[in-house]
């Protein structure tokens, strides 16, 4: 089993609905906290499993290859062959991180207590808070930033994968996912085994394609980050003068709507 | 990087002590040419012993928490860190085990203590630089130069000792002469250095990378946070460029330049070895003030 995410980046609307239920769960969870630090003052900080940035792609030609707007031409006068694909299109996108839960997890092998480790049945990253002295070497090694260390108890804290409800036999099948995929309000968070090539995180990464992030570094990601859909191309030219058969087809539709 | 000070007077003072360690056990080999008696010997033992001790109990004041340190040399197969722990704690047996050779006077298992203890030495230094130099998620750091860097330089910054050490043994021996194996480190390590600071192997990482959005022009709308987090503390530390400018002449100076001068020309063996030692401090306050963490592309940064 390879448990982790799909996050879709087309639908998360960046609400941080996913940070705060992981925040509410984790809090007190069994695998330990994750502590707020002067949560009311000056300086808010604290610890999140799960953090939230927006950003902008500019001038992508895959995602705005139509040509709408203003064209933006580094020269003056008439856009030249080829430029039409690059306008001034921008969109948002909202990337919710959390560990990736990698298969070559450089977290777990400089760790050098034994503290991060990686199951082997169903690949999941943990921290043995009984274990680990806070050296923050694992931080270091993680690119994407999923590690925070608990100030209170000194020791590194992540992601779970909310390893303490998804076994949990008491609750609802519905509700053995992680906090943060039950509380999504746009469906944009996906929990499954992408060693199984039919379940939905895998037909979703499969169908949809997934961003490389960082891959060249050579961690191997689980959680896949679906690339956003290829926008539809809207006409915008008028048919002005239609022929015999555009009428004959008008006629029609309306003798079928009477 | 945050500059975190334990750890870049641990990987200094280590570094130092166990180069100091090296060349005193090699000197020991041709005592009588060199002129060093017993004394002199155990004296220079004693300033390896004390720096070394001094940097590895500094390297602990970063850990958030201390007790479960015990288990750092849990996992040698995998982590650099915990081979650099095993390898010092081994060293003083090892060292207990040479100083009882000596004084006992077993001739048989000195060559075989003295040179283990060398490779020690040098492997810890090797492991040190493979901390930092094994994380790829550190471009700058993630090359051949550091671990070159960290054995060079410890075998530098003791080459330069060695000779300060020597000018403790009876006036009536006379005068340390050139020391030509400092002088020659000396040299080297500015090399490095320059070539370290001039043309350096690294990758390169955009923010592009970063996201998968391979195209287009990508910027950081919102961070997601009203304030600084652990990530930002720990890997958004920025030099003023003026002020790194300074300082890398400074580390030029005081850690390679100065000391090869006062080797070169005078007797000053001691201004030499704290001049450099402060040098490699400035140059290794700057090898962790300047390192760039891929992170920092999540953060908004361009290209690290």
């Amino acid at each position: 089993m390879r448990l982790g995410l799909a996050i879709d980046l087309d639908t998360c609307v960046g609400c941080h609905a996913c940070a705060v239920a992981c925040k509410e769960w984790n809090g007190q969870s069994l695998m330990g906290g994750a502590p707020d630090y002067d949560a009311w003052g000056k300086a808010p900080g604290g610890t999140w499993y799960n953090r939230i940035r927006s950003y902008e792609i500019e001038g992508d030609p895959t995602y705005s290859p139509h040509r709408c707007g203003i064209e933006n031409h580094p020269h003056p006068g008439p856009p030249l062959e080829g430029e039409g694909a690059h306008q001034p299109l921008s969109k948002t996108v909202n990337v919710p991180m959390s560990c990736m839960h990698c298969e070559e997890a450089h977290c777990v092998t400089v760790c050098p207590t034994g503290a991060s480790y990686k199951r082997a049945e169903d690949g999941i990253v943990l921290v043995d808070p009984s274990r680990c002295m806070g050296c923050n070497y694992c931080a270091w090694a993680c690119p994407y930033g999923a590690r925070e260390l608990d100030e209170d108890a000194g020791v590194m804290k992540k992601c779970t994968l909310c390893v303490d409800r998804i076994y949990d036999e008491q609750l609802a099948i519905e509700d053995r996912q992680p906090a943060c995929v039950l509380a999504c309000p746009t469906h944009a968070r996906h929990f499954g085994d992408f060693d199984d090539p039919q379940s939905k995180v895998s037909l979703l990464a499969e169908s949809r394609g997934k961003q490389s992030m960082l891959d060249d570094l050579g961690y191997k990601p689980t959680n896949a980050y679906l690339s956003l859909r290829k926008p539809v191309e809207i006409k915008t030219e008028l048919p002005i003068r239609a022929g015999l058969s555009d009428k004959a087809r008008a006629f029609v539709n309306r003798l079928i709507q009477l | 990087m945050k500059p975190a000070l334990s750890v870049i007077f641990f990987t200094v003072s280590s570094g130092a002590g166990l180069g100091l360690l090296v060349w005193l056990l090699i000197a020991s080999l041709m005592a009588d040419h060199i002129r060093m008696d017993g004394a002199t010997f155990y004296k220079g033992a004693l300033i390896a012993g004390l720096l070394i001790t001094a940097g590895l109990v500094s390297s602990t004041l970063h850990l958030a928490n201390r007790k479960n340190a015990i288990y750092s040399l849990a996992r040698i197969k995998t982590s650099w860190l915990s081979r650099e722990g095993l390898l010092a704690v081994l060293l003083y047996p090892l060292a207990a085990l040479h100083l009882a050779a000596l004084h006992f006077g077993w001739p048989q298992i000195t060559p075989i203590t003295l040179w283990t203890l060398i490779a020690t030495a040098i492997a810890i230094l090797y492991c040190t630089g493979m901390i930092y130099g094994c994380l790829r998620t550190v471009p700058r750091w993630n090359t051949w130069m550091t671990p070159t860097k960290y054995v060079l330089f410890g075998l530098m910054s003791g080459a330069v000792l060695l000779p300060a050490v020597l000018s403790l043994r009876p006036a009536e021996v006379g005068p340390v002469g050139r020391p030509m194996v400092a002088i020659l480190l000396l040299a080297l390590g500015l090399a490095l250095y320059l070539a370290y600071l001039l043309k350096h192997p690294r990758a390169v990482h955009t923010i592009n990378d970063a996201l998968g959005f391979k195209q287009g022009n990508v910027r950081l709308l919102d961070v997601g946070h009203s304030h600084g987090t652990f990530l930002t503390n720990e890997f958004g530390f920025a030099v003023a460029r003026e002020k790194a400018r300074l300082l890398r002449w400074i580390a030029i100076l005081c850690g390679f330049i100065l000391p090869l001068l006062l080797c070169y020309f005078t007797k000053w063996f001691w201004a030499a070895s704290f001049i450099g030692i402060a040098g490699l401090l400035v140059e290794r306050w700057l090898f962790f003030a300047e390192a760039e963490h891929v992170v920092r592309l999540y953060h908004g940064q361009q290209r690290v």
